[in-house]
């Protein structure tokens, strides 16, 4: 592959001034340099994929490691999204898409994806011509409607991975196998489509290191389970990068390796993310990309600190499913089984469960105006925590990426009279 | 062929009060209702009743069918219907079915369907069939085990059914019938809630009137989720423009037209299974955002209604919030106008009145057209 722009990038990438002391939090985390480092060198590798390998656009909770065992190059348009949204290009992206006829209404995710195919924009530039695209709707139906869009404007196969909602009345088995006789029947169409014979033991490799990212990934949150908490889910969002996009990798390993190593050295030594701490959150969906230091500073005016996430946990969530003895069974519970493909009951658990563990004494929740699958329910979800757990909540009406729909002073109250309930 | 209604021994007059499925949208077995005595009623869009219950529970971006349906759902708690069916349709209506369960607690039964997405190969089919048998199973443990034939029987009814629907859209897709929009859809849509052999008694019934004069309205496809705001179709028929045929997600687009279909139809038939023939009707139904249709599939569709009904143009009405479909027509509506089709697309919200900006656009389209 040509590699010709990639160290003038990187090293751009690496020549960040450092951040000034700020007395609202501990000192930065040393590894964002070499999360940067390997989120840029992923997306300036992008354009030289094309043609030298099968370029596959794929969704954020799709078995990523089918792929990998076919050496596809993988892009994420969801984790593009979240840096167009983090640059603020989110609401030129999203009027691309409108101006093409695609209604303001629509997941903004989706939207910039699609203005960024109509118009080539974006922080990373052009990212390349998918071969094929992956789809797995157990994070949501809309990834569908979305990449049939996209499958439709580049006349490229989709592949499409149907994962049922798992409802707690019903019994998952049906489910499972089902998903476990579509991972098995993609194998001959990803032979046909990347031109190249499926091999077991290369399989079984990326599986059993997309098990061990995602378990580090795991053991990086927990380390926010310590008071003070050495980082914020505000940093979680943004070092969930590679195990979204890299799961599988040895990139993606080695990266959590070294900032587990640095989260426990803080951990050990009673360094904290917010030297103030006094009160611990739960943040419910995605982030709100656009905002996201403001509002970390927020919080930590108020000594609040944002310990956990369900949005975070996801990538951890079901990795300990993944069986090299029994592969595609278990990748299809790992997958299928995600808090995100189940209902309200099973989520108002699993967030209790969090609350618990984290010692969170407050909620937030996002509801995010263009995210129906998590966003629709909130309300029941805020009650019935607060009901069991004594939890104090306050629900932010939002967006991931587009700030049109987004108003800071409004937020900004709210937390505030949020973050007094607290102190009461 | 005896009536499904006459419950669960056909050879009985049936229930005085049979029970009653709610059924949210828009892809179910009917049959395996109508087998165990149970009447269905879909609720795509039913009147609103202004409860606040949609407000305290749904974010604003739900869409009317979800909000309206909650309303009317919670509303009708007592003595309302006797069991609820929630498929996976989209991500609100998973939602929904999840929410109203928990509001509902042991009061109701609220059972879940989960047909397969985006799939419509063996490995959709098979699931499809475990899915329905097991909903037929749940109907077993609710009401009964059905007696031999019941199934049979309303397997018939169901082919009969669509039969009727289909000889309905043929008639009106050939023109030189003039029967208002209004009560074409009055008759299409009673489907959603009446036995089958009502229903189709109501179809031959206007299917028997005789054809008028020459069309003089203006032929249109329309597409959407249902033919809304209530009122429409009168004013469509004001506008002097005839429905003369539809990718509705309630109506046309679950009546399977052509004959080289009808032919599929019967070798579906070929099947033995009766869970097996019921997963290979709802997979051979028109193309619909909701199961994951791929878009140029739906783009043949279309284009196959406009040139059996010979129509002038394509209106898109966009239900606010409803993203299977709205992420659909973009496309189409590119795909269609590639093709020389006139092609216009607006937003509607459930509700009784049309406004007169809508109405405005219309006429604007119809005067556009050559």
């Amino acid at each position: 592959m040509k590699d010709v722009v990639l160290p003038v990038l990187m090293a751009r990438s690496g020549r960040r001034r450092a951040p000034r002391a700020d007395p609202l939090f501990g000192p930065p985390l040393k590894s964002a340099a070499e999360l940067r480092r390997i989120m840029t060198r992923h997306y300036a590798l992008a354009p030289y994929a094309a043609g030298a390998r099968p370029v596959a656009w794929v969704t954020s909770g799709a078995p990523v490691e089918m792929l990998r065992a076919f050496g596809c190059y993988t892009v994420y348009p969801e984790n593009h999204g979240a840096v167009c949204g983090a640059r603020r290009m989110g609401p030129e992206l999203c009027a691309e898409a409108e101006a093409a006829g695609y209604s303001q209404d629509l997941c903004s995710y989706a939207k910039i994806d699609l203005g960024h195919a109509l118009s080539g924009k974006g922080p990373a530039g052009r990212l390349p011509r998918p071969d094929l695209l992956f789809c797995t709707n157990n994070i949501c139906q809309t990834v569908l409607y979305w990449y049939k869009a996209l499958a439709h404007r580049y006349g490229i196969p989709l592949l499409m991975l149907d994962a049922p909602y798992i409802s707690s009345a019903r019994d998952e088995g049906p489910a499972v196998a089902y998903l476990t006789d579509q991972l098995r029947g993609m194998v001959p169409e990803l032979e046909r489509l990347c031109r190249k014979a499926f091999c077991e033991e290369r399989f079984l490799e990326v599986l059993a290191a997309s098990r061990r990212a995602s378990g580090l990934w795991g053991e990086v949150l927990a380390t926010m389970k310590r008071r003070p908490a050495p980082m914020t889910v505000f940093d979680a969002f943004v070092h969930l990068a590679p195990v979204v996009s890299l799961r599988g990798l040895p990139v993606c390993e080695r990266y959590y390796k070294i900032l587990l190593a640095e989260l426990r050295a803080r951990a050990e030594a009673g360094v904290a993310a917010v030297p103030a701490e006094r009160h611990r959150i739960l943040w419910d969906n995605i982030a709100i990309w656009f905002a996201l230091k403001p509002l970390s500073r927020l919080f930590a005016e108020h000594g609040c600190v944002g310990v956990a996430a369900t949005y975070t946990s996801a990538w951890a969530e079901t990795a300990h499913m993944l069986d090299l003895k029994d592969p595609f069974g278990s990748l299809a519970r790992a997958y299928g089984l995600i808090f995100l493909n189940r209902d309200l009951g099973y989520r108002t658990r699993l967030m209790a469960s969090l609350a618990r563990e984290y010692e969170a004494d407050g909620l937030v929740l996002h509801s995010a105006r263009s995210c129906k699958p998590y966003s629709i329910g909130q309300y029941d979800l805020r009650r019935k925590l607060g009901e069991s757990l004594g939890l104090k909540s306050v629900v932010l009406e939002a967006d991931m990426t587009d700030f049109r729909i987004y108003s800071e002073e409004q937020v900004k109250t709210r937390l505030t009279a949020f973050f007094e309930t607290l102190e009461a | 062929m005896v009536p499904v209604s006459r419950g669960r021994d056909p050879g009985t007059p049936g229930p005085a009060t049979p029970t009653v499925a709610a059924v949210c949208p828009a892809r179910v077995p009917a049959e395996i209702f109508w087998a165990h005595g149970i009447r269905m009623i879909e609720l795509w869009d039913p009147p609103a009743v202004e409860t606040g219950h949609a407000a305290a529970h749904f974010p604003p971006m739900t869409c009317g069918v979800i909000r309206q349906g909650f309303d009317r759902l919670v509303a009708a708690r007592s003595p309302g219907p006797d069991m609820l069916l929630f498929p996976h349709t989209c991500d609100s209506l998973q939602n929904l079915g999840s929410l109203t369960r928990d509001l509902m607690g042991e009061s109701r039964p609220c059972l879940f369907f989960c047909p397969p997405t985006g799939r419509s190969d063996g490995t959709a089919e098979a699931f499809l069939e475990v899915q329905i048998g097991a909903l037929d199973a749940e109907l077993d443990r609710l009401e009964g085990p059905v007696p031999p034939g019941s199934l049979e029987c309303a397997l018939d009814w169901g082919k009969r059914r669509t039969q009727s629907l289909r000889a309905l859209y043929d008639r009106r897709a050939a023109g030189g019938w003039e029967v208002p929009n209004g009560r074409f859809y009055e008759t299409v849509r009673a489907c959603e809630h009446l036995w089958p052999e009502e229903a189709v008694a109501r179809m031959e019934a206007l299917l028997a009137e005789p054809s008028g004069d020459a069309p003089r309205n203006v032929p249109l496809v329309f597409s959407g989720v249902v033919p809304a705001p209530a009122d429409l179709l009168d004013r469509l028929d004001a506008l002097g423009v005839r429905i003369a045929e539809d990718d509705f997600m309630a109506c046309g687009r679950r009546v399977t037209r052509t004959e080289a279909q009808e032919r599929g139809d019967n070798q579906i038939e070929e099947g033995g299974n009766p869970c097996r023939i019921l997963a290979r009707r709802l997979l051979a139904a028109p193309p619909c955002s909701t199961v994951g249709s791929p878009i140029g599939e739906r783009l043949s569709f279309i284009e196959s209604l406009v040139a059996r009904s010979k129509s002038k143009g394509v209106v898109f009405l966009s239900l606010k919030f409803c993203e299977p479909d709205l992420f659909d027509v973009p496309s189409l509506a590119a795909g269609l106008k590639a093709r020389g089709i006139p092609v216009l697309s607006v937003d509607v919200e459930l509700g009784p009145a049309t406004p007169a900006g809508l109405v405005t656009r219309i006429e604007a389209f119809l005067e556009s057209l050559p």
